[in-house]
């Protein structure tokens, strides 16, 4: 069942727990009372459209309507992008840091193991920390550049120039998956580690890397079928518009 | 690949031709019953033609036949919008396919379809890797190239390839380093090594 604007923020939150975070991504703080999530929406000065495709398309994974999602303003994308960037590495990287720090200290899991996971996760929060950096430094401000440029008058040699030197394309074909390592990790957790007496830290640990997973997979599928098209139009629009003038 | 059965309700003869072709192209073997009017009694129809997938244009169904479609988790009920949809109609379908998105688009929607739910006859390989896999393995923990493991093994690169796919297939386990972490746990090499 999809989530709609009629429905009472309360049970959106009943149907479906995982969307918590979701929501505080756009800053919508608990406390709903009986409020519908247009109402909700509004209070928080939130895009209610933009609010239910995202929560839709994370509550249902089959649900992807592109059209609809391409007709979003790359910035109003870009910040939703942001904003789950700074969940990944502020709020759930570390707190999956914290536990594997419990393994380390816990004297009933073979050390050998627990450092050959806590190194992995290293490795794997490295590879994260620089694919985000790259997006946050080169991608996003590039777009919100090309969005600014829409609204203002042409200049031509600033926005061809800028055009050439970055496209949208280069990001498409060298966005890799940061997904792998992590699918790799919760196998070898569920299946390969000899069991301990005790998996309730290791339940912990996988259930954040599903949810993480589950977020990242989502995550992607915005950068590459939803901002990759409507940037290429972007600069297709504006390398119109410099041709007229 | 198993063979689908397929219900089709759809009015446009045109569209109907086109799923048909897509299905064709991915190799898909299917039988498909084709509606082509407004349909009112939908369960006596699945009842009828017991498909494993329906697709449906929402304007080809009386609106309460939907409602009442029969729980049966096994069918897979698909949408095909046709432009603006109400959420609420779109909300009773499992899946929806934009008719006007790409081929690419809709052949990708359609094989992750297919194989998600309908699952596909793959049979499920046991985790036991071969003599020469393990050795494979061993070489690749060690941060061997493909062409390096093909040089030493006397195989091809694209020989040695084949032989990583089928590890990480039986293993779960896609990376390189994840791959070291599950020969290093399986003493195929000790840690010093790397
Ligand atoms: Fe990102
Ligand atoms: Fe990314």
């Amino acid at each position: 069942m999809l989530i709609n604007k009629d429905m009472k923020m309360a049970d959106v939150i009943h149907l479906d727990h995982h969307l918590l975070h979701v929501i505080n991504r756009f800053n919508i703080q608990l406390g709903f009372e009986d409020k519908t999530v247009e109402t909700v929406c509004k209070e928080y000065q939130v895009n209610t459209d933009f609010f239910l495709e995202i929560v839709n398309t994370y509550h249902d994974p089959s649900y992807f309507p592109l059209k609809n999602l391409q007709r979003f303003k790359p910035t109003l994308l870009v910040d939703y992008l942001q904003k789950t960037h700074h969940y990944y590495l502020g709020i759930k990287i570390p707190e999956i840091e914290q536990f594997i720090n419990q393994l380390l200290l816990n004297n009933k899991i073979e050390p050998v193991h627990s450092k050959l996971l806590a190194d992995f996760f290293q490795s794997y929060k490295t590879e994260l920390t620089t694919h985000i950096t790259k997006e946050e430094q080169r991608v996003y401000p590039y777009v919100k550049r090309l969005e600014g440029y829409l609204t203002q008058s042409i200049d031509k040699e600033l926005i061809t120039k800028e055009i050439k030197d970055y496209s949208i394309q280069e990001y498409e074909q060298e966005h890799d998956d940061v997904e792998a390592k992590l699918y790799d990790l919760k196998n070898i957790i569920i299946k390969y580690l000899p069991s301990p007496t005790d998996s309730s830290l290791f339940n912990k640990i996988l259930h954040d890397l599903f949810e993480l997973e589950r977020d990242l997979n989502n995550h992607g599928r915005f950068e590459n079928l939803i901002l990759v098209p409507i940037v290429e139009k972007m600069e297709k629009d504006l390398l119109q518009k410099i041709k007229k003038s | 690949m198993r063979r689908l059965t397929i219900l089709m309700i759809e009015q446009s003869f045109i569209i109907r031709e086109g799923i048909k072709t897509l299905l064709s192209q991915m190799n898909q073997p299917f039988t498909m019953e084709e509606i082509d009017w407004v349909v009112a009694d939908l369960p006596k129809l699945l009842r009828k033609t017991k498909p494993n997938l329906v697709f449906i244009n929402p304007v080809s169904v009386v609106p309460n036949a939907l409602l009442s479609r029969t729980n049966d988790h096994k069918i897979l009920f698909i949408g095909m919008i046709h432009g603006e949809t109400e959420l609420n109609i779109i909300s009773k379908f499992d899946i929806c396919l934009d008719v006007y998105s790409d081929k690419q688009t809709l052949s990708k929607q359609i094989e992750e379809l297919i194989e998600k739910n309908i699952g596909s006859s793959k049979e499920k390989q046991n985790s036991n890797l071969s003599e020469r896999e393990t050795n494979i393995l061993k070489l690749v923990a060690l941060g061997l190239t493909n062409n390096d493991i093909g040089e030493k093994l006397f195989i091809s690169s694209q020989t040695v390839m084949t032989h990583r796919k089928n590890i990480t297939r039986k293993l779960g386990i896609k990376t390189v380093s994840g791959l070291t972490v599950y020969a290093i746990l399986h003493k195929i090499i000790k840690a010093e090594e790397l």
